[in-house]
């Protein structure tokens, strides 16, 4: 199971499954994390819009300057006062700040969805 | 030592800068032209703007959510990552262990794992955190 190999993440408090909209679809939550479903329900929905820009400004970024190597846009990653969300296409982790690995929470989602 | 040299020190590190949060300033090192440099820091605000202002609604939802203030904000793409912490932008490869390390910079200098002494000190050292420390 995914979720199960994204909260063996070091510093892992929550992981989840969102679909193309945003819907968080199934999530894991670390025991004494404050995290709430519906705060990652809106999570998700924020790294689907963020996984959206990032794309148009990488592919924008491409054509206007000729360098390559942004797209396709991989993961993102929002880094906040205690704790950073790293998401791939339909998969997230958050990650306490203080332990983060973020390599490690990118591996991770990569090898969740390949 | 500044932070974007300190950043430029690391094998793989393509560009750095720092921009002012009105947008009209920056600075930067690197392979980049003035040109993109101006286009990155306008690229960087705007995300940053937009990270916050989903911070603040986060915080409605639930008052000790964890993530406001956002330090920054992290792109990878195929195979180079944008990595931005406060009003500091960096352009990186994806290499092994490359990101840990800028991230590492970035948020001892720009970010809050101060209480992390080690990592802060050498930080502000400059180079390779992890070949330091470990």
């Amino acid at each position: 199971m995914s979720l199960d190999q994204l909260m063996q993440v070091p510093g892992a408090l929550a992981a989840f499954q969102y679909d193309d909209k945003g819907d968080l679809q199934a999530h894991q939550v670390k025991e004494g994390s404050e995290l709430t479903p519906q705060v990652l329900d809106l999570l998700a929905h924020t790294c689907v819009a963020n996984m959206a820009i990032a794309t148009m400004e990488a592919r924008g970024w491409e054509a206007l300057t000729g360098q390559t190597g942004f797209e396709p846009v991989q993961a993102f990653s929002l880094v906040g006062l205690d704790w950073s969300a790293v998401v791939g296409r339909n998969l997230g982790v958050v990650v306490k700040n203080r332990d983060a690995d973020y390599e490690a929470a990118f591996a991770a989602l990569a090898n969740c969805q390949a | 030592m500044r932070i974007i040299s300190q950043l430029m020190a690391i094998p793989g590190v393509i560009a750095a800068g720092e921009y002012a949060f009105r947008g009209d300033r920056y600075s930067f090192e690197g392979n980049m032209t003035d040109e993109l440099a101006r286009m990155a820091s306008i690229l960087c605000r705007s995300n940053t703007l937009a990270v916050n202002m989903q911070a603040e609604i986060f915080s409605a939802f639930s008052e000790n959510c964890g993530c406001k203030p956002v330090q920054g904000w992290i792109v990878r793409g195929k195979a180079m990552s944008v990595c931005v912490v406060g009003n500091f932008f960096c352009f990186c490869q994806n290499m092994p262990g490359l990101l840990n390390d800028v991230m590492t910079i970035l948020r001892a200098k720009v970010g809050d794992i101060e209480e992390n002494p080690l990592v802060y000190m050498y930080a502000k050292l400059g180079g390779d955190v992890n070949e330091k420390l470990y």
